[in-house]
């Protein structure tokens, strides 16, 4: 670019003029004596003769010395007519333009361009200093506001300092802008930002489907937000907000169908799970032993179905961000118990060995039990899914620091290491398990999900081959029961079962 | 004390049945209405020990039953228990009322008729709504 050459040319201007004016300088007087010599010599000298030599020497000089004095003080009345401009006063003098071709030759181009661009890195500095708005200029400024697409930039506080008109931003009484983004994790951006600040100099990322306003409510957008992060600079951090309401509302639609038809397919397996409950009881002394195993495999598949329908209405709950679960004191073992006997049913139906070894002793934890227990079931199901024919499956819990940790390990096929990373993810299917096992992709998105919206953990060790390691950690009561109480938990102590209602608690995490 | 009549107010049949057959074969003494109207009426004509109350009803949600019951002033049942059972996820405004006046809000497709029966067990014998009850 042109401004990295500047330096060498402007400072390389001034001598190289310098120089080239002294040989004018030098060979016009030279021409002049030489004329005079020759005149001189060809004419003798009269009085009236050498008055005209004289005079004719006055006049030649004169007009060459004005010339020269001219385009020697040229270039330099053009700088301070250009630092008089940048300065902000009356321009006194008319201003050089740094494009015109004969300053591109000489080379003052790039002096004059510099002097130009000083300016412009003074204004940014000046601003920032005040706390004023990174301003782009006016025609920049205003390209921006006719955009659909929202700008934003942040400086090193995460103070926003320049928004765009597209941009979802709320303004307090104290004229402090805030962002309008709904992120999944309220905190996602703040996290990114705090992760770049301790190892990144630059860094970009990526959210996609992000709303401004919750489900239902009106003029709701979805951006695809992309961030950028350079550190030290004075927009350290610029937001780049993609409407792209019109094609995720579409989904949005199908994510309303998808939780309307799951919820449609509950009334069926409402008579089938209770029906299959009611006869069995009712024909236990009359079964033959291998019809009691036909009805076992009943109910547990009925069990899965029901299990399954729940993921995906967490699922379309928490994509359209409607996931919330209502925290209270609970212990890991009763979490367990609601799963208790569908799992071991489970485990029985497709010869699995489950050991469950929860200590009696364990301190409570802050939980929302139907959703808990949804995530522990998904876990179990997962070792059973992916364990082979009599194998061992064994589920712990331990106390872990703040946490209780709950391990469900399994000696199944195991999972390389590239596969262990992508394992959250939504819809995300290994190669091997797409060929191999049954599923849907959105288990251990979900749990994940739940296990995030207790303030916990979820995480996993697998060995190709050898079996898998998944383990939730979630918080002991006692660590956050005062944040629990702030959010106002009024529901406490309501029986829950299934699918219970399940309370925000964004203000739990603080 | 302890529960021994029960309401149902269930529109949907095999639902409806299942409960009441399961409830029956427990000793409880049941009673089954299918609309919204009638449940309210018979709610308030007769006093039962629990009712058992669907969301999504003909002529009146479960909803508008629990708040002309429960919602005024005055409780008009109060020595009775509420148990709300749905499949339909409420919006987190419409749940918060019902569970403000229920003794439970449970999701129908979790609670087969032995879990139904526990969880009537275990309000038996404590205070009515809104009661202070360990998970199920």
């Amino acid at each position: 670019m042109e401004v990295n050459k500047t330096p060498r040319q402007a400072s390389q201007f001034w001598p190289s003029f310098y120089k080239k004016t002294i040989i004018i300088v030098a060979v016009t007087q030279l021409g002049v004596t030489l004329l005079v010599a020759g005149l001189m010599a060809a004419t003798g000298v009269g009085a009236l003769a050498l008055l005209i030599i004289v005079g004719a020497l006055f006049a030649t000089s004169l007009i060459a010395n004005i010339i020269i004095v001219h385009m020697i003080s040229r270039p330099t009345k053009d700088l301070i007519a250009a630092i008089i401009h940048v300065s902000g006063e009356k321009p006194a003098l008319p201003l050089p333009n740094s494009n015109s071709p004969a300053y591109a030759k000489s080379g003052l181009h790039d002096a004059l361009q510099t002097i130009y661009e000083l300016s412009t890195h003074q204004d940014d500095s000046t601003d920032t200093a005040s706390d004023e708005s990174t301003t782009p200029s006016s025609a920049v400024a205003a390209a921006l506001d006719l955009t659909n697409c929202g700008f934003v930039a942040m400086d090193s506080n995460r103070a926003i300092t320049y928004v765009n008109k597209a941009a979802p931003i709320h303004i307090d009484t104290n004229g402090v802008r805030t962002l309008d983004l709904l992120f999944n994790d309220h905190n996602d951006l703040n996290k990114w930002l705090d992760s770049c600040e301790e190892v990144s100099v630059h860094a970009e990322h990526v959210w996609t489907r992000v709303p401004d306003r919750l489900p239902n409510e009106e003029n709701r957008r979805l951006f695809d937000v992309m961030a950028s992060y350079n550190k030290g600079s004075a927009a350290e951090t610029v937001l780049t907000l993609i409407d792209r309401t019109d094609v995720y509302s579409v989904d949005e639609e199908s994510l309303d169908f998808i939780a309307f038809a799951a919820h449609e397919l509950r009334g069926p397996i409402t008579v089938i799970r209770g029906y299959l409950d009611v006869l069995n009881d009712e024909l236990d002394s009359v079964l033959q032993d291998d019809q009691h195993e036909l009805f076992r495999r009943l109910i547990v598949s009925s069990n899965r179905l029901s299990g399954y329908i729940n993921n995906i209405l967490n699922t379309s709950r928490y994509d359209r961000r409607h996931l919330k679960v209502h925290l209270i004191e609970d212990s890991i073992g009763g979490i367990y118990d609601v799963i208790s006997d569908d799992m071991k049913m489970r485990a029985t139906a497709q010869n699995r060995l489950l050991a469950v070894q929860i200590p009696a002793g364990l301190p409570t934890i802050a939980a929302d039990r139907a959703s808990l227990s949804e995530v522990l079931g998904n876990l179990i199901d997962n070792a059973i899914k992916y364990s082979n024919e009599g194998g061992a499956i064994n589920v712990t819990a331990a106390v872990n620091g703040n946490f209780v940790d709950v391990s469900v390990e399994d000696h199944g096929i195991g999972m390389p290491e590239s596969v262990v990373s992508q394992l959250f993810q939504k819809f995300y299917r290994s190669h091997r398990s797409r060929e191999t096992v049954a599923g849907t992709g959105i288990g251990l998105y979900i749990s994940k999900a739940i296990v995030e919206s207790h303030g916990g953990t979820i995480s996993v060790r697998s060995e190709d081959g050898r079996g898998s390691t998944f383990t939730v950690s979630i918080p002991i009561y006692s660590t956050v029961a005062d944040k629990l109480r702030a959010g106002n938990n009024s529901n406490e102590g309501m029986i829950k079962e299934g699918q219970g209602w399940i309370k925000n608690h964004s203000m739990y995490r603080g | 004390m302890a529960i021994h009549s029960i309401l149902v107010i269930e529109d949907d049949r095999f639902i409806g049945e299942m409960y009441v057959r399961s409830l029956k074969k427990a000793g409880y003494e049941v009673d089954w209405v299918v609309d919204g109207n009638d449940g309210l009426i018979t709610a308030r004509n007769k006093q039962y020990d629990a009712i058992l109350l669907d969301v999504m009803l003909p002529e009146r949600r479960g909803g508008e039953i629990l708040e002309a019951l429960r919602g005024g002033s005055e409780d008009l049942i109060p020595n009775s228990r509420v148990i709300v059972l749905t499949n339909f996820e409420q919006d987190d405004e419409s749940r918060m009322a019902m569970q403000q006046n229920a003794d439970a809000y449970l999701i129908k497709a979790e609670i087969t008729p032995k879990r139904l029966i526990s969880v009537l067990q275990q309000l038996d014998g404590t205070a009515p709504a809104p009661i202070d009850q360990p998970q199920v």
